[in-house]
Order: C-alpha cells, then sequence, then structure tokens
C-alpha cells in the first residue's frame, strides 16, 4: 500500500468525498459546472446522481451522512459493526450500532476513485486472504485491517451457506482484527417448519450477542419504530417494482441502484424513505405521461440483471445501458420479498414472502428474522438454484413480470455460489426464450478485465444474438 | 499389509468394493466428512467417500461447472461422467462449501444429459456452520431425514441397535486409528507421511470391519518395522488431500510428513461418538462439533489450538499450509495461521496447487525443498 494512502482514514476521506459531492448543486448552475472539472474521476457520478434531481440529490446525502456515522460512531458513544450487504441494518439501527457495510463502502470507492479499491483489494492478499476471495469485501476490508478506519467493535454477517467467500472474509477479519463475531447461518431451505424455526432461533442468539457487545437491552419501541418505517418503504418500493412493469418503463435506469443502496445504508430509517419517496413522485410523474425514464426517451430492450451490477467507475453500466436504449429491469439486490411486492403477488408467492408484524417483542423479532432471511442473495442462492422459490425459478418469473428481453449476469470472480452452476443457469434460461450473457467481469475490480473490454463484449453478445 | 491399504487408496473400484457388490450389497457414496458412515454401516450399504483422484482431466467438470471453482468437485463429476462411480448406488452431497455444494446441481444436469452417470439414490444432507443447541438439533432432524430416505430406497431398517453397534464399530476404528497417531508421531516413526495418508484413505472405501482388521495387523507390523530418522519433521495442513502422491513429492529423501489436519486426513477420525443414549443426537453432535474444517466460521482459534498442540506433539519443524486453488477458505485461514504460528517460531509455508494429476511437482518439490532448507538454517542457528 502506498505510503499517501495511509495519510488519513479512508473512511473520513470519503466521507468528505461524498459531503463536498452533496454540496455541489447547492450553489448555482454555473458554480456546480466550473467544479465539475476538478474532479474528473469523480464527475461521471455526480452528474449521474445529481442529474437525477432530488432523489439523486437526497441519495448523496444519505451516503454522505452514512459515512459521517461511521468515522463519528465513536465520539457520540455508538459501537460499530462489520456488516454485509445482505443483513437488513434495521436491527443495529434499533440497538444503536453503526452499521459499516463492507460491500456498499467498496461500490461508493469504485465508482468514485481513479485506483478503485485496487490497493485495498491487494493489501488483503498481503495480510493473508487469497486472490480469489471476493473483491466486494476485500477492497473495503482491506483499510480496517491496515488500521486506517474507524475503530470496529464486532463482526457480523449472515452468509454462511449462501456464499462462502464473503463468509469467509468476515471471519477472517475477525480472526485478524481479534473482535467478535457472530453468523447467522442459513439452512438450504427457504419455507418450511424447519427452518423457519432455525431462522428465528439464530435471530434469537444474534440478538443475545448484540445485547452482550453493546451492555444494553433490545428496546422493543425502538425496533417497533425501525419496523414500521420499514413497512412503509416496502409499500413504496412495490409502487416503483409496479411502475417497472409498464411499457415505457418511467424509472430512470439508475434508480434501481438508489433504491437497493438505499435499503443497504438505511433500511428501517427516515432517510431511507426520504429517497424511495422522492424517487417515486418522480416515477408517478413520469407514468402519467407515459415518458420513459431513459434520457433518449425511446426504450428499445429490457435487461434483467439476475445476480449484481457492474461498478466500474462512474457508474458507466448505467450510462452504457441509457445511451443504448437499454431499460434496466432490477437485478437480485433491488427486489423485495416482502408480502405486497408485484412478484409475490403476481405468482402468490405469499408463503416465501415476509410480514411486518409489531404486535409485540416476539412478533418484532420473528419478522426480523424472516426479513434477513429473505434478503438478496440469502433468499435465492442458499439451496439448489433449481429449487423451488430459489434462484432459477426468480429470475424467469422476474424476467417474465418485467418484460425482460435478456437476461445479464454479473458477479466478482469469488461468487463460486453462482460460478458453481451459472452454466447450468444459463441453459434453462435460454431454454425459456431469454438470451442469457454471462459477463466475465469483476463487478468491483476493473483489473480482472477494463469496462472498455466489458462493455464491447456485452455490445458483442447483443448483436450476435440481433437483439439491436 | 502397506500394500494392500495402498491398494484400496489407490484404486476407486478397488476389490473390497467389487467383492461387496459381487455379494448384492449396495454403496453409497459422499462428498464430505460431515456425513455420518455409522448410517450406511447400520443399513448394511458400505459408505465410501468420493474422491476425484485418478481423474486426468476435466473437459467433463468444465462443461458444467463455471471457470472460478475448485479443481476437486471437477475431478469428481469428471469421474462420475467417465462412468468410474458406476459402481455406486447413491451419492450424499452436503455444502462442505460453494464449489461442493455445486456438485448437487452439476451432477444432477450431467445426469439428465447422459444416461447413467447418476445413481438412482441422490440426496442432499444439510450440514450447518456453527455448532449449538439449535444446530445440533437441525442436524439431528437432518439425519433423520437421511435415514428414513435411505430406509425407504433402499428397503431396509436402521434401527437404534444396530447404530449403537456401527457406532462401536467405528469408534474402535478410531481409537486404533489413535494408535496409529500415537505411532506416527514418534520420534522416529516406524512408516513415512505416504503411507499414514494411505492407511487413513484406505478406510473410506472399504467395509469397517475389513479395515480395523487390516489396521491392528499394519500397526502390528509397523511396532516391528524399521525407524525413519535424522529428517524434518513436517505437518501438513488445509484443503483436501486424497493423493499420497503429493505427500511423497513433498517427503523426498528429506523430510517425512509426521502429522496433517485434513479431513482425508486426522480431522477425519480424531473423538469418538457418544456410545449412549439417542445415536443420531450422538453423531450429530460427533459430526458437527469435532470436525475442524474452516467451513465452521469464527472458530478460527480452536483450530489454531490444534495445531499448536500438534506441532508439540508431533515435534514438528515445519508446517505446510497448502489449499487448493479457488478454495478461499482454507486458502486464507492458511494466511492466518502462517501470521500466527510464525510469531510462535513455528516456520510454515503456504503453497496453492491444482487438485488432480500431479503436473507441477518440479514447481512444488523446489519450494519444498527450499522451505526444508530454511529449517535446516534455522536448526544451524540455534
Amino acid at each position: 500500500m502506498r505510503k499517501e494512502t495511509r495519510e488519513y482514514n479512508f473512511d473520513w476521506m470519503l466521507w468528505n468525498s461524498f459531503t463536498a459531492a452533496a454540496q455541489l448543486k447547492k450553489g448555482t448552475e454555473k458554480e456546480y459546472r466550473s467544479m465539475l472539472k476538478y474532479i474528473p474521476y469523480f464527475r461521471g457520478v455526480v452528474e449521474s446522481i445529481l442529474d437525477a434531481g432530488e432523489p439523486g440529490q437526497k441519495f448523496l446525502d444519505i451516503c454522505s451522512k452514512y459515512m459521517e456515522n461511521v468515522i463519528t460512531a465513536k465520539e457520540k458513544g455508538k459501537k460499530t459493526a462489520i456488516t454485509t450487504f445482505c443483513f437488513s441494518p434495521a436491527i443495529f439501527y434499533a440497538m444503536d450500532i453503526i452499521p459499516v457495510c463492507l460491500e456498499v463502502i467498496s461500490v461508493m470507492m469504485t465508482f468514485t476513485y481513479k485506483r478503485g479499491t485496487a490497493e485495498f483489494l491487494d493489501y488483503c492478499n498481503e495480510v493473508g486472504y487469497t486472490e480469489t476471495s471476493c473483491s466486494s469485501q476485500r477492497g473495503t476490508i482491506g483499510a480496517y485491517l491496515a488500521g486506517i478506519g474507524a475503530d470496529i467493535d464486532m463482526i457480523v454477517t449472515d452468509t454462511p451457506g449462501v456464499c462462502d467467500t464473503n463468509a469467509n472474509a468476515f471471519a477472517f477479519a475477525s480472526a485478524y482484527l481479534d473482535k467478535p463475531f457472530f453468523q447467522l447461518d442459513m439452512p438450504p431451505d427457504l419455507t418450511g417448519e424447519r427452518s423457519n424455526e432455525y431462522h428465528r432461533e439464530d435471530y434469537r442468539a444474534l440478538i443475545k450477542f448484540l445485547e452482550e457487545q453493546t451492555g444494553k437491552k433490545l428496546d422493543p419501541e425502538k425496533l417497533r419504530a425501525n419496523l414500521r418505517e420499514l413497512a412503509k418503504q416496502d409499500e413504496i418500493i412495490a409502487e416503483l417494482e409496479d411502475l417497472a412493469r409498464m411499457v415505457p418503463n418511467p424509472l430512470p435506469v439508475s434508480y434501481n441502484l438508489m433504491v437497493y443502496a438505499s435499503r443497504f445504508l438505511f433500511a428501517g430509517m427516515p432517510e431511507c424513505t426520504g429517497v424511495l419517496e422522492s424517487m417515486l413522485e418522480v416515477a408517478r410523474e413520469n407514468a402519467a405521461k407515459n415518458i420513459s425514464g431513459l434520457s433518449g426517451g425511446v426504450e428499445k430492450l429490457r435487461a434483467f440483471f439476475c445476480y449484481i451490477d457492474h461498478y466500474a467507475q462512474n457508474l458507466q453500466l448505467w450510462k452504457m445501458l441509457d445511451i443504448n436504449g437499454i431499460c434496466y429491469q432490477g437485478n437480485i439486490l433491488s427486489r423485495s420479498w416482502a408480502h405486497n411486492a408485484p412478484h409475490v403477488t403476481e405468482y402468490n408467492k405469499e408463503e416465501v414472502a415476509y410480514t411486518i408484524d409489531t404486535t409485540d417483542i416476539d412478533s418484532l423479532i420473528d419478522s426480523l428474522a424472516m426479513i434477513n432471511s429473505r434478503m438478496p442473495m440469502i433468499k435465492s442462492i442458499r439451496g439448489p438454484y433449481d429449487a423451488p422459490n430459489m434462484w432459477l425459478e426468480d429470475t424467469l418469473g422476474l424476467a417474465k413480470l418485467y418484460n425482460a428481453d435478456l437476461i445479464v449476469y454479473n458477479g466478482t470472480p469469488g461468487c463460486r455460489n453462482t460460478w458453481g452452476m451459472v452454466k447450468l443457469f444459463a441453459r434453462d434460461t435460454e431454454k425459456a426464450g431469454f438470451p442469457t450473457y454471462i459477463m466475465y467481469a469483476d463487478a468491483f475490480d476493473a483489473r480482472v478485465q477494463s469496462w472498455e473490454a466489458t462493455e464491447e463484449r456485452f455490445m458483442e453478445f447483443l448483436k450476435v444474438r440481433r437483439l439491436v | 499389509m502397506i500394500k494392500e491399504l495402498l491398494d484400496a487408496s489407490t484404486v476407486l473400484n478397488n476389490k473390497h468394493v467389487i467383492q461387496w457388490k459381487k455379494n448384492g450389497k449396495k454403496v453409497v457414496g459422499y462428498t464430505c466428512s460431515y456425513v455420518p458412515d455409522e448410517v450406511f454401516h447400520a443399513a448394511g450399504i458400505l459408505p465410501f467417500r468420493i474422491r476425484g483422484f485418478g481423474a486426468a482431466d476435466t473437459t467433463i467438470g468444465d462443461t458444467y461447472f463455471g471457470p472460478f471453482v475448485c479443481s476437486l468437485p471437477k475431478c469428481m463429476l469428471q469421474l462420475a461422467g467417465e462412468g468410474k462411480f458406476n459402481f455406486l448406488d447413491g451419492v450424499i452431497i452436503t455444502p462442505g462449501c460453494d464449489s461442493m455444494r455445486r456438485l448437487d446441481e452439476c451432477w444432477r444436469k450431467a445426469g439428465s444429459d447422459v444416461d447413467g452417470v447418476i445413481p438412482s439414490f441422490f440426496f442432499h444432507y444439510g450440514v450447518p456452520h456453527k455448532y449449538s443447541d439449535y444446530t445440533i438439533k437441525w442436524l439431528t432432524e437432518e439425519t433423520h431425514r437421511l435415514i428414513a430416505a435411505v430406509e425407504e430406497h433402499f428397503k431396509v431398517k436402521i434401527t437404534d441397535e444396530n447404530l449403537h453397534r456401527s457406532i462401536k464399530l467405528y469408534n474402535q476404528s478410531r481409537m486404533l486409528l489413535d494408535r496409529f497417531e500415537a505411532m506416527r508421531t514418534l520420534d522416529a516413526p516406524p512408516f513415512n507421511g505416504e503411507d499414514a495418508l494411505a492407511v487413513i484413505l484406505a478406510g473410506t472405501t472399504m467395509p469397517r470391519e475389513e479395515y480395523n482388521s487390516l489396521l491392528e495387523k499394519f500397526l502390528s507390523e509397523a511396532e516391528n518395522s524399521p525407524v525413519i530418522k535424522n529428517r524434518v519433521r513436517l505437518m501438513l495442513v488445509g484443503s483436501a488431500n486424497d493423493d499420497a502422491g503429493l505427500v511423497r513429492v513433498m517427503e523426498g529423501e528429506k523430510a517425512v510428513v509426521v502429522a496433517d489436519n485434513l479431513c482425508f486426513g486426522s480431522r477425519f477420525y480424531t473423538d469418538q461418538v457418544e456410545e449412549s443414549g439417542d445415536p443420531v443426537s450422538a453423531l450429530s453432535k460427533r459430526y458437527l462439533g469435532h470436525n475442524d474444517c474452516p467451513r465452521m466460521y469464527g472458530d478460527y482459534k480452536r483450530r489454531l489450538d490444534i495445531l499448536v498442540q500438534k506441532v508439540e506433539k508431533a515435534k514438528i519443524d515445519g508446517v505446510i499450509l497448502q489449499n487448493i486453488r479457488f478454495c478461499d477458505l482454507h486458502g486464507s485461514e492458511n494466511g492466518l495461521f502462517e501470521r500466527d504460528l510464525e510469531a510462535m517460531g513455528i516456520p510454515c509455508m503456504r503453497l496453492e496447487r491444482e487438485y488432480g494429476p500431479l503436473v507441477e511437482t518440479g514447481r512444488m518439490k523446489m519450494r519444498v525443498d527450499a522451505f526444508i532448507e530454511r529449517i535446516h538454517q534455522k536448526k544451524a542457528i540455534a
């Protein structure tokens, strides 16, 4: 790692970057335009997000707030927990713990910095991680292992049974940093009494762990308020998802990213609700006018991303889609499995969905256990991909519901949970009539395959399959 | 004696399996050391640990698996595709790791593409990733589910009485292997690491009664065998290794592997199953609680303690921490072991390799030789 990288805490730097970005549009347009030339590597992100209007502004504000929470946790007397994107942060907020979500912070850095997270990725390898470990965690954890981040009190994950390389990254960090560790383990089946009971028991053990770490009992009123806020967010997301079914889709391409990122950052908190409400307002207006969310206004294709996105610097994936008139119909990260989600009601999947019951402490905890067990990836990448309610069924259902013309897989080379069977999966989706493109890039590390090469191959696929 | 055990460890469809099948009995394969052999033994079925040993390439494996996946399950699928596992009447897949759990889908898909590749009994055995009262409860129920499926498919009855008998037999085996372990770690052991691995592997491929008998004979003979002296004492740790040839390459003429912590090695047989009480619950406790694989997240310190104890007991000069490429679990934990063991003054060497034919013996030999040289230098300075 370069000496200068160690000069400042990385999370403090990131907070500064996002806080400054969030201020840019608060002056005049001329001031804004003249500032952009000073942030050549970050301007693409800033422009893409701020050009989305009020939702973009609010989104940048919450990114800044999230990082501020991380770096000021100690002075505010709060505990910090390193956690993962597929772990609902609602429980942390309810227990006054500041979540530090590795993957979301990796995305923020990958978008923002010229070198992305390369130095932290490599630092992880220097201290022991295999180079084949997932880049989404390594990108941020490397900084904490190097001691250039906020103090961390505990490490919590929920990916055992779902993604080894993710779970392993957290377990490694716990051993390396000598911090308390807790894992929520996922059985291979999502539904059924055995799995439900397992989820519930495991979640209660988590709460016990968090209570031990914080020295505080879980406050049911605080949790109730968070879950009510979460229910409100689910309502909004359900409407946004419903609107995305329209032709043309009134949602701008970046909305999907903002939906899932907001949830990963502030699920159950008003910050997330604010971004979602703002997006819903714009989407409703566009829908009323029958306007496409694409900047060109013409929808040529609809792509469903069955896994994650590609986080190349400056949101280049979203730009590529927008420029080419490709409507982004969501991915595994953005789908909610709330009882009112469109795909739940459309396919009568109530037994798979979660409901939020705020009656008493038991129902609150059970609701959280169900929510967590239905988080992205946790829900559908646990058992065999072709089992009921798992990845294939979900993908085909969603691709049909959102009228996708093609399905795209992208992950990282660390995703052994999906690389282990993605060829079979693609055979099945192709058989079902969806041209399926497997991207061989790394969503978080452009050194594996440059964005330019990734884009060229993607476009080549569209041409070869006569989709454009 | 060692030849018979070596043959059993290097030939998949060995003479014991052939004889077993000739007698009209069934064989069920499994991919991971978390599956309780006793269940199958109690059903009169031969439990057989599936390996990828002998695969010359991975063309079939690569057809189904993606590129960034460990070569062990690819080799297993390769052998299945080539018909080398046609003697199996059933297969149990566990989520040992992501690569191994995806063998489930890949094997099934291969089975739907080509007739005869997949046996009629194919079972996914869900093993939790941590040890607690509710995870033991889960595994106990899962084992009952397995028992019910085996009973239904093979038209057998697995009684508690039979399970108790099987547990006793396997515990006897574990006691013999404890004696074997004690002999292996002597200052001047009577056999090398290559033979030791062959002896352990043989137990996964033949009826337990025969194995116990052969093992007893082996131990008696070993007591009077010439001993190995003046070699660097190594311990082999990390990813699955079912190839005694790999140990031979590492040992050469200068070293002897006197201890291991491999799932095909000593991890497979340490610790007894409780012989009283509910047998299924006892099996679940032993198999979930006493397997020291990094898939059991958050338990690093316990595993480090195990290694340190072994290093002391076996007077280890150096530890080889190896992993198969894409095995992040062992590979990364090896990084932690290296840090902590080196801090205690125990020389370590990390080695990443491919599973399968020993195509990179030159590279491996050179690195191990350099490691041995380092150990000699350390001793000379001391």
